[in-house]
């Protein structure tokens, strides 16, 4: 088989582009290799004074944390002081390696203000460099410390001159506003008196210093301890451990440039200037540096310092200035503290931070800038012109504390402004301010009394506790009661604070009281303030009760109450209650009981007299030992008895069976003989029973044939009897006889006489005498005859039959049975009534009319027949 | 002599192992273009050589990783990083490593130029041995890559910032050039120019 071979065309190819590649290598690797040759850097050497902390090959040359160079080698110093680094810079680094360029080793550096160098911690050492001017060089010298921060265009560095350090280093943080914007670069001694510090403040902050910012020393930590909570204020973590300063920028002020020198303050409040002014005050406690300045809750300055002066205490306060506008001559500064009262804490946050100074601006245009101030104690009070001042008195200080409430009705109306002793410290005085719209309540019989904080009144309705409110406990308050009267007080009126309301009761009361002194023989068992009783209604009471040396006895005197004067003008007595009075008599018996109060403290009863004629006069009253004896306003008589006597207390006086007085008082006189009895006499009688020739004698009961005589007395015990006298002559003595006088019971207007007789035979006290059988008179009492020889019996006839005798009367007894036995004439009885027959008896007839001429005269002696003759009996004269 | 497939007409497709006759112009199974003999081959072998020969030397000059170890920044060469490891009594790695990276790349240029240079300037070397060698080098090239592989991997993995961190430097962008055009070359060099040349002088073996 034949092929035919196509013809095949072969094209040699002289050069494949493949090679383009080697060619492309090649370039390559030659712009490789030129490039690092040209980038090999620059070898430097560094003189350190050791070679601690670097490395070769290690240690890298640092500019702003940019690797500009390595340590190649290490070689020591010709003259052994020191090490010769040989350092291989970035050959970009070769403008900056002039002869000004400085070289230092950072090493890491833990300090408060932070880790420098923490870089360095991981990465080693390194070289740090910062370029410089002049002529290019290989050579340096290493610096010791890290210069300052350099001065260009990056921010602002100014210098800080303070008399001391203090805690600030080098890093400590600049702020403003709390943000950190820069830091102390350095510090150094200006002098010996200086220090000069370095500040860089970052290029973006460095428009905010000004040529007047002020800077000061935010270092350490300021703890505000408040009762809001504590507040602690502190620039950064590291402005605590290592200090730090803020500024102040004016936004007005023209920018700070750099090397400008400003003052390092303190702190914020002596930085910011402000305008100081001295306050002065006696006592300095509770202002004490720091102690705030406060207006309207705002604190617009402080205390600076305090310190002696010579008028007192005078403290530097520091006014911000941006309140320095309030400060005016009229200005007020007041130490203000806590208030610790019941209603509460006022400020309880002064508790912990202590007093405030507060401000108050003055009203004044601004004048002069005052530079010194008063500092007052308390705050001043706006209201002050318009207050009502007013002084109390008071004996003794009821509780009541300065600033203690004053109250109307419980409404505080005003406050105690002091209480202190009056001058000549008898009593107590209280300064009062009432509040403007008040002082119209106050009358010139205005008072104040004490609050009671506790109240408690028991009495038989049941017990009431009332108490106030706490502050009346612990300040005590004073309340306002009006008064009565619609005059009003005058200003600085001195009014009367009184311990109750009862008590300024009674002082008023007692100043419109009548008083009334009464006499007495005793104390009749009062004493100050025993009640007056007039129907039991108390109208007043005793003021005192004094011993009247000169006249033995006592003087008490009464207030009576405004009311019941009345009373006195119409005629009156007074006389003491007893506790009890029990009268008993045959009557009945009687329990007079008196109020209990008058009962424990004795009591006075006032009573009225009937009698309007008889006025007596409130000044010199008697005091009467009862109520009987005053209403019969008795008369004390003094009666001397024999010891024999049995008289006893309350025996009555009587006249003619009606009691005209009693007798008060028994006592037996020191010789055993007599009883002194001292009686008084009822008030109407006692003019005739007080002649000094009455008769008084002792009646006791008689029982005889003829009847008891004064039966009573068997139960109630002998008593007075009394005859009333003629005599213009007065007396309150008398001698009392056992026996009555014959003529005691015997009407005075009847026809006295005497009849003679040989024996008394049956006659007795009482024998009557007949006239035509009817009683006309009796025998009122015998007695021998002065010889002896007669028995005398006083007669009397009754005024009514007195002219039926006459000096022509025959007088027989007719006592007992006359039987006269006849023989012839058989017997005749005669006798006369059974009463005579049994007690005796006297006829009387009388045989002429009586005429003038043959009254019979009183006292007259006649003869008692034995035996009457028949014609007697016929003698039948008309009367 | 031995007879040559061209001598009675037939040509191997490179593509898919298909004899086709010379004749044809494309492969009669995959359509690939057929070449009897493919002397540019020698020439683009020779090219990618010589920049891999270029190539080798800023791979070995330049760091080829950037370690950072606590902020110490260490730049480290294919021979550096060679002796970092036989100072850290890590001997065997030291080893692979440099048979991997300096060795066997050196090996491969040395072989394959020897192997072209006897292609083209008909240098008389026993054919077995030039078939072995190159079969070595083949089989050995792809090794190369065992230090860009553990570089790619550990700056994956490392990466730590300023504590711990690696980073691949320029050089082993140059050495991976290296190991590929190595790899290159010796792929595209079509290995029957070497019969044709060298056969009349293999009969003495």
């Amino acid at each position: 088989m034949t092929q035919i071979e196509s013809p095949k065309v072969v094209k040699k190819k002289l050069f494949s582009p493949i090679w383009l590649l080697p060619i492309v290598a090649l370039a390559l690797g030659a712009w490789l290799g030129i490039k690092s040759i040209k980038e090999s850097g620059i070898e430097i050497q560094i003189h350190f004074p050791s070679a601690t902390g670097i490395d070769v090959g290690k240690t890298l040359v640092k500019y702003q944390g940019l690797t500009v160079g390595k340590v190649k080698d290490i070689g020591i110093d010709e003259d052994l002081k020191g090490v010769n680094v040989k350092v291989m810079m970035d050959y970009r680094a070769k403008p900056f390696l002039n002869k000004e360029t400085l070289f230092w080793l950072v090493t890491p550096k833990a300090s408060i203000t932070g880790v420098e160098g923490l870089d360095a911690l991981f990465s080693g050492n390194y070289i740090a460099i910062q370029p410089g001017k002049g002529s290019d060089a290989t050579f340096f010298e290493a610096e010791r410390q890290p210069p300052p921060m350099l001065i260009g265009s990056e921010g602002v560095m100014v210098e800080l001159s303070s008399d001391k350090l203090g805690s600030l280093d080098v890093g400590s943080p600049i702020f403003f506003r709390q943000i950190p914007v820069g830091s102390v670069a350095s510090y150094r001694l200006d002098g010996n008196q200086r220090v000069l510090i370095s500040v860089f403040i970052q290029e973006q902050y460095a428009r905010l210093v000004k040529k007047n910012s002020h800077f000061w020393n935010v270092s350490g930590v300021k703890i505000d301890a408040s009762l809001t909570g504590i507040q602690v204020n502190s620039e950064s973590l590291a402005s605590i451990l290592a200090g730090g300063v803020s500024f102040s920028s004016d936004d007005a002020a023209p920018i700070a440039q750099n090397g400008d020198t400003f003052t390092l303050f303190d702190s914020e409040t002596t930085a910011l200037g402000g305008i100081e002014v001295n306050l002065t005050m006696a006592d300095g406690s509770g202002v004490n540096k720091g102690t705030r300045i406060v207006y309207r809750g705002i604190n617009i300055g402080s205390v600076l310092n305090k310190q002696l002066s010579h008028d007192g205490i005078t403290a530097v306060a520091k006014f911000e200035p941006q309140y320095g506008s309030l400060l005016t001559n009229d200005g007020v500064f007041w130490l203000e503290g806590a208030d610790i009262s019941l209603s509460g804490i006022k400020n309880p946050e002064r508790l912990l931070t202590g007093s405030v100074i507060n401000f108050l601006p003055g009203i004044k245009a601004q004048t002069a800038m005052p530079t010194s101030f008063i500092l007052q104690s308390k705050a001043p009070d706006l209201l002050q012109s318009k207050k009502r001042l007013l002084t109390l008195t008071s004996s003794e200080n009821m509780g009541i504390a300065p600033s203690a409430e004053v109250r109307y009705k419980q409404i505080p109306i005003g406050k105690v402004l002091s209480v202190k002793l009056t001058k000549d410290l008898s009593a107590v005085e209280y300064q009062l301010e009432l509040q403007p719209e008040f002082a119209s309540l106050l009358r010139s019989d205005s008072y104040f009394v004490p609050e009671s904080a506790l109240t408690v009144n028991a009495s038989l309705d049941g017990i009431s506790v009332k108490t106030r409110d706490f502050t009346t406990f612990t300040q005590g308050a004073i309340s306002l009661f009006q008064g009565h009267g619609d005059t009003p007080l005058t200003a600085n009126s001195n009014l009367t604070l009184f311990s109750s309301v009862d008590a300024a009761t009674d002082f008023y009361d007692r100043q419109q009281q009548t008083h009334v002194t009464l006499v007495s023989q005793d104390g009749a068992d009062v004493s100050q303030g025993s009640p007056i009783y007039y129907k039991k209604m108390q109208i007043g009471l005793v003021e005192s009760v004094n011993w009247q040396s000169k006249t033995e006895d006592f003087a008490i005197k009464l207030a009576i109450d405004k009311q019941f004067q009345s009373l006195l003008k119409k005629p009156n007595v007074f006389w003491r209650n007893s506790a009890m009075d029990i009268s008993a008599s045959l009557a009945g018996i009687d329990v007079a009981v008196a109020p209990l109060q008058g009962a424990l403290k004795g009591s006075i009863s006032l009573g009225l007299l009937d009698d309007s004629d008889k006025t007596s006069s409130a000044a010199h009253l008697k005091l009467y030992e009862s109520k009987q004896l005053a209403l019969a306003q008795a008369q004390a008589i003094r009666l001397t008895l024999p010891a024999s006597s049995k008289l006893a207390a309350k025996a009555a006086i009587r006249y003619q069976g009606h009691q005209v007085g009693e007798v008060s008082q028994v006592k037996l006189n020191a010789d055993l003989n007599t009883l002194t009895a001292t009686a008084y006499l009822y008030g109407e009688y006692a003019e005739h029973f007080s002649r000094s020739d009455c008769e008084y004698h002792l009646v006791d009961a008689q029982i005889s044939l003829a009847g008891i005589k004064a039966p009573a007395t068997l139960i109630t015990g002998p008593y007075i009897g009394v005859l009333p006298g003629k005599s213009n002559q007065k007396s309150t003595q008398f001698v009392a006889n056992l026996t009555a006088s014959s003529y005691a019971n015997v009407v005075e207007d009847a026809l006295k006489f005497t009849l003679e007789d040989k024996n008394l035979g049956s006659m007795k006290i009482g024998t009557p005498i007949f006239f035509r059988g009817i009683k006309v008179g009796q025998i009122d009492g015998y007695s021998l005859s002065t010889q002896g020889n007669s028995v005398l019996m006083q007669a009397h006839i009754e005024p009514q039959y007195k002219h039926l005798v006459n000096q022509s009367s025959q007088f027989w007894d007719a006592s007992g049975i006359k039987v006269d036995v006849g023989l012839f004439s058989g017997a005749q009885i005669e006798a006369g009534s059974l009463e005579t027959l049994l007690a005796g008896g006297i006829n009387v007839a009388t045989k002429d009319t009586t005429q003038a001429n043959n009254r019979l005269a009183a006292g007259a002696i006649l003869t008692l027949q034995h035996k009457a003759e028949t014609e007697w009996q016929d003698w039948t004269p008309s009367q | 002599m031995k007879q040559q497939g061209k001598d009675i007409g037939l040509c191997l497709c490179k593509m898919c192992r298909q004899l086709n006759s010379t004749e044809l112009t494309h492969c009669q199974r995959c359509q690939a273009e057929l070449h009897i003999r493919d002397y540019s081959s020698l020439q683009k072998s020779w090219a990618l050589l010589i920049t891999a020969a270029i190539l080798l030397v800023p791979a070995n000059i330049y760091p080829i990783t950037i370690l950072t170890n606590q902020g110490q920044v260490r730049h480290d060469t294919i021979f550096s990083g060679i002796l970092h490891l036989v100072n850290s009594d890590m001997l065997p790695i030291a080893m692979i490593v440099f048979t991997a990276s300096i060795l066997v790349p050196w090996i491969k240029i040395i072989g394959l130029s020897i192997y072209l240079c006897a292609i083209s300037f008909d240098i008389p070397i026993s054919k077995k041995k030039l078939m072995v060698g190159f079969h070595a080098i083949e089989w050995i090239g792809r090794w190369s890559m065992l230090d860009l592989f553990v570089i790619s991997i550990t700056v994956a993995l490392v990466n730590m910032g300023q504590l711990l961190d690696a980073k691949p430097a320029p050089a082993a962008t140059a050495f991976a050039l290296v190991i590929l055009l190595t790899q290159l070359a010796a792929k595209v060099l079509d290995t029957r120019l070497l019969w044709d040349r060298l056969e009349p002088q293999d009969d003495t073996n």
